[in-house]
């Protein structure tokens, strides 16, 4: 992992908590998550809602590091975490090639996996849509960027 | 962060089956927790109850392999339970709707008393 940049403002009304990188290597979505736990500690989340911020975050690098990156150790994963007016946003980017995948997220249909019909897999973006406030999808030939959106409220976090 | 792979324990309880599960609930846990389940299974109990006192992670992967296990568990007319999972994860068995089908206890002693009753 590269080292987190120390926080900087870019703009009035934007600042960037933490900037990084992790290898595409199974299990390293925690490192990824710890981190950017770590770089919003002083925003005062509520502990339930670090949690589902910790979930999306874990869930959106493992899908970086699989389908884009397709789990070469060497490519990494980069992390931007930042807060844009009440927004606090992470920007999870891989080296995918391609069309950007669906932003999908249906919720998956538990009977038709529990029968044999269906993979018992297919839950990430199904998570990381239920754990954050606001998820797109987008890229260019070279590239694919998860954003993770969630609102900071009146009451110090979420 | 080193990855916590899963150890599980597999002991009897008041003719239930218990799985002490251990570490990280990932793709690194398939071999563990199916070798585990097997065990229990071979017990020959009607209630096979999932202890998550010892896990503080479970993904996406994890997830897809505790629907495997539920469904072993539907396929040979077993009862499957969890405990001791923490509000987070209680929170994705219901969004998951695994809670539909998996009854979920906040103890081990709650989920063994419910199963020797039912």
């Amino acid at each position: 992992m590269t080292d987190p940049k120390p926080a900087h403002t870019d703009a009035e009304l934007r600042r960037t908590l933490a900037e990084f990188s992790v290898p595409s290597e199974p299990g390293k979505e925690r490192l990824a998550m710890q981190t950017v736990a770590e770089a919003v500690r002083d925003l005062d989340f509520r502990a339930e809602n670090l949690e589902r911020l910790k979930t999306a975050v874990a869930e959106a690098t493992m899908n970086a590091m699989e389908h884009g990156n397709k789990y070469r150790a060497e490519v990494p994963v980069e992390i931007v975490v930042l807060i844009e007016d009440q927004d606090l946003m992470v920007r999870i980017t891989d080296r995918g090639s391609g069309p950007p995948p669906s932003q999908g997220g249906d919720t998956p249909d538990l009977e038709a996996k529990l029968e044999g019909m269906q993979t018992p897999r297919g839950w990430g973006l199904f998570l990381i849509k239920s754990m954050v406030d606001e998820m797109s999808i987008s890229g260019d030939d070279g590239h694919h960027t998860i954003e993770l959106v969630v609102h900071l409220g009146a009451e110090g976090g979420m | 962060m080193a990855v916590r792979h899963l150890n599980v324990e597999v002991r009897l309880e008041s003719a239930v089956a218990v799985l002490d599960l251990m570490g990280e609930i990932n793709g690194f846990a398939e071999e563990a927790l199916n070798t585990a389940y097997a065990e229990a299974d071979a017990k020959d109990t009607k209630t096979i109850l999932l202890n998550f006192e010892g896990v503080d992670y479970i993904n996406s992967t994890g997830i897809a392999l505790i629907v495997g296990l539920l469904a072993k568990a539907r396929a040979s007319h077993k009862r499957l339970l969890a405990c001791n999972l923490s509000e987070h994860y209680v929170e994705i068995f219901n969004i998951t709707r695994l809670s539909d089908f998996m009854s979920v206890f906040p103890d081990e002693e709650s989920a063994v008393v419910e199963a020797s009753v039912s």
